[in-house]
């Protein structure tokens, strides 16, 4: 079952007088348990593609259908809340709160997607997904005293503690050299096909691909070809 | 889960300097005020202890109570209208005390009143201040300008006029004393401005008190002083989160993007502000009062609990706005913004 399409969506940035169209008409159809691989030119527009998906800034034109509804059309607290509840992000870099340990940080987002676990079983949940992302040693570190590896599993680890349906990460092992980038990134698959995510994620890396299911390229704001 | 209070935690240093500041302008602004306070008692404690009502004094003085005379006739139609009516004359003096040395002082005379000390023929009422200057009751004292001599009846706590300790004499000895047989004022108490009387002018008590010519200047400047500290101290707010907020445009913008509410940012800042403007109160309140026990002699401080949590509610809702204007740039943050930033 699909869950996340993007019909026709177009986006123009103004400069003042300048108007220049970033994404000119992308159609795309993401799958359940699939990691979809944004690639492309620098300055084609993938990660203004993945932000728009994202529901973090709004498109000019076109429609975005997640779970059936158009999300351009919702109102900018029901897309905070699917962002919430339905989303998770990694990023280029970890984005973690300076003054929240590793824990704190899980603890936080669930608290954000007002998940209905009670205090002890969030707490069980924290840990395991700690473990999962092979973290639980450092639950009670901040993020001053973590590497970039440690912060980015930290990261995907509150990206999907919440549970999300979907997954978007603008290059996240872009920070993290080629043996850390291959941990991440084989994390991500795992956690996609057992938590049964719709994972999509802008990488430059070429070897990355390997752990894909789907590769978008984009060229100058369109999409040239879909391989599978 | 309280961010506000995890941050002052883990970032101790930065909210201490502001609380330390917001503490040293809350301390000045307490000690200025108590000292304006101080100030005003000693200079019109006579006048600020009576209870509300209306002054009266001649039309032709031109605001300036030395220079009324108010005539008899109306002294008299006053007096028996309005029972708690008194007549009273106020003039700056000296009295030589048993060593022959002169201490300045503000003779008052009243016609009968519960609200002034009585004192008959060569009899004087002296506040307790001119006590630490060794005039005891019993001793006698002079004044070059009276053929007779006082003697010391009693003290009164606190009655000051201009900075000078008041004594109260009779009527007779007042005239004998300035030479005048009318008296300078008339204050009728519960009285209002409605009550008119043709050649007086009345005043209410805060009218009156701005007519004596140190009290308002003096007044005016002190308070001045306070209020800027007030408004200081709202702008040390203000930038203080301007600048840390500044810092934390990447934090907010991927706070907003894992999607918490705006109202929840406001809600940290505000909890940040009141935590430190409480202590810093609590600390500078507390020092005040240690100052107040230990101000010097001859500092006049007076600073009542009223002023206390006038001063300190004002300094919250000061507070409040500060934090709230700097956090409008708060609500203007996209979650873009701290993606396109890097590492926060
Ligand atoms: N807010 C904006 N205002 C104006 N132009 C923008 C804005 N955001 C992106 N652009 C422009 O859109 C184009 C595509 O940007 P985008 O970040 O999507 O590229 P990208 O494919 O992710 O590139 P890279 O691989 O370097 O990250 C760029 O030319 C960029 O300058
Ligand atoms: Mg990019």
């Amino acid at each position: 079952m699909t869950q996340f399409t993007m019909e026709n969506v177009r986006k123009t940035f103004t400069n003042g007088e300048v108007q220049e169209e970033i994404l000119k008409g992308i159609n795309l159809t993401l799958k359940e348990g699939e990691v979809t691989a944004l690639v492309g030119a620098s300055g084609s527009g993938k990660s203004t593609l993945l932000t728009i998906a994202a529901g973090l800034q709004p498109t000019t034109d076109g429609q975005v259908i997640f779970e059936g509804k158009n999300m351009t059309t919702l109102s900018a607290d029901q897309v905070r809340q699917v962002r919430a509840s339905k989303f998770g992000f990694v990023f280029q870099f970890a984005h973690l709160v300076p003054f929240l340990t590793v824990e704190e940080q899980l603890l936080l987002m669930l608290e954000v997607s007002e998940s209905p676990l009670k205090k002890h079983e969030q707490q069980r949940e924290v840990e395991r997904i700690l473990k999962l992302v092979g973290m639980d040693h450092r639950k009670n570190a901040y993020p001053s005293s973590l590497s970039g590896g440690e912060k980015q599993r930290v990261a995907i680890a509150r990206a999907i503690i919440h549970k999300p349906k979907v997954l978007f990460a603008d290059e996240p092992t872009a920070s993290l050299d080629s043996k850390r980038s291959k941990d991440v990134m084989e994390l991500i698959r795992n956690l996609t096909k057992t938590l049964n995510i719709t994972t999509l994620m802008v990488t430059h890396d070429e070897e990355m691909l390997m752990y894909t299911d789907q590769v978008i390229k984009m060229n100058d704001g369109k999409i040239l070809q879909n391989v599978n | 889960m309280n961010l506000a209070l995890k941050e002052m935690k883990k970032n101790k240093v930065r909210f201490v300097i502001l609380g330390s500041i917001v503490f040293l302008v809350s301390l000045l602004t307490f000690i200025i005020s108590g000292l304006a306070n101080g100030l005003s008692q000693d200079n019109a404690a006579l006048i600020k202890d009576l209870p509300a009502g209306q002054f009266y004094m001649n039309e032709d003085a031109d605001e300036t109570y030395n220079l009324s005379r108010i005539d008899s006739s109306t002294q008299d139609e006053i007096l028996s209208k309005q029972k708690d009516a008194v007549a009273f004359s106020i003039q700056m003096g000296f009295i030589n005390d048993k060593a022959g040395k002169q201490q300045s002082v503000a003779f008052v005379t009243a016609t009968d009143s519960p609200l002034f000390a009585n004192v008959k023929h060569q009899e004087i009422i002296l506040d307790s201040s001119l006590k630490d200057k060794g005039i005891q009751i019993g001793d006698t004292v002079t004044n070059n300008q009276f053929s007779g001599k006082f003697i010391v009846k009693d003290f009164v706590e606190q009655k000051k006029y201009s900075h000078a300790p008041v004594a109260y004499i009779s009527m007779e000895d007042y005239q004998e004393i300035y030479r005048v047989k009318e008296m300078q004022l008339v204050f009728t108490p519960d009285g209002d401005a409605s009550q008119a009387y043709t050649g007086l002018q009345a005043f209410s008590k805060s009218d009156f008190l701005n007519t004596i010519p140190s009290y308002s200047a003096e007044q005016m400047s002190l308070n001045m002083i306070v209020w800027f500290l007030v408004v200081i101290s709202g702008m040390l707010f203000a930038i203080f989160f301007y600048m840390m907020n500044v810092q934390k445009i990447g934090l907010y913008g991927i706070l907003k993007a894992i999607g918490l509410k705006t109202s929840k940012l406001f809600k940290m800042i505000w909890t940040q502000m009141i935590v430190i403007t409480v202590i810093s109160l609590v600390l500078s309140i507390t020092l005040s009062q240690v100052f107040n026990q230990f101000a010097p002699q001859g500092m006049p401080f007076s600073l009542s609990f009223a002023t206390i949590t006038q001063l300190s509610i004002v300094f919250l809702i000061i507070g409040f706005i500060g934090a709230t204007i700097s956090g409008i740039q708060i609500k203007k943050i996209q979650p873009l913004q701290a993606i396109q930033q890097g590492e926060v």
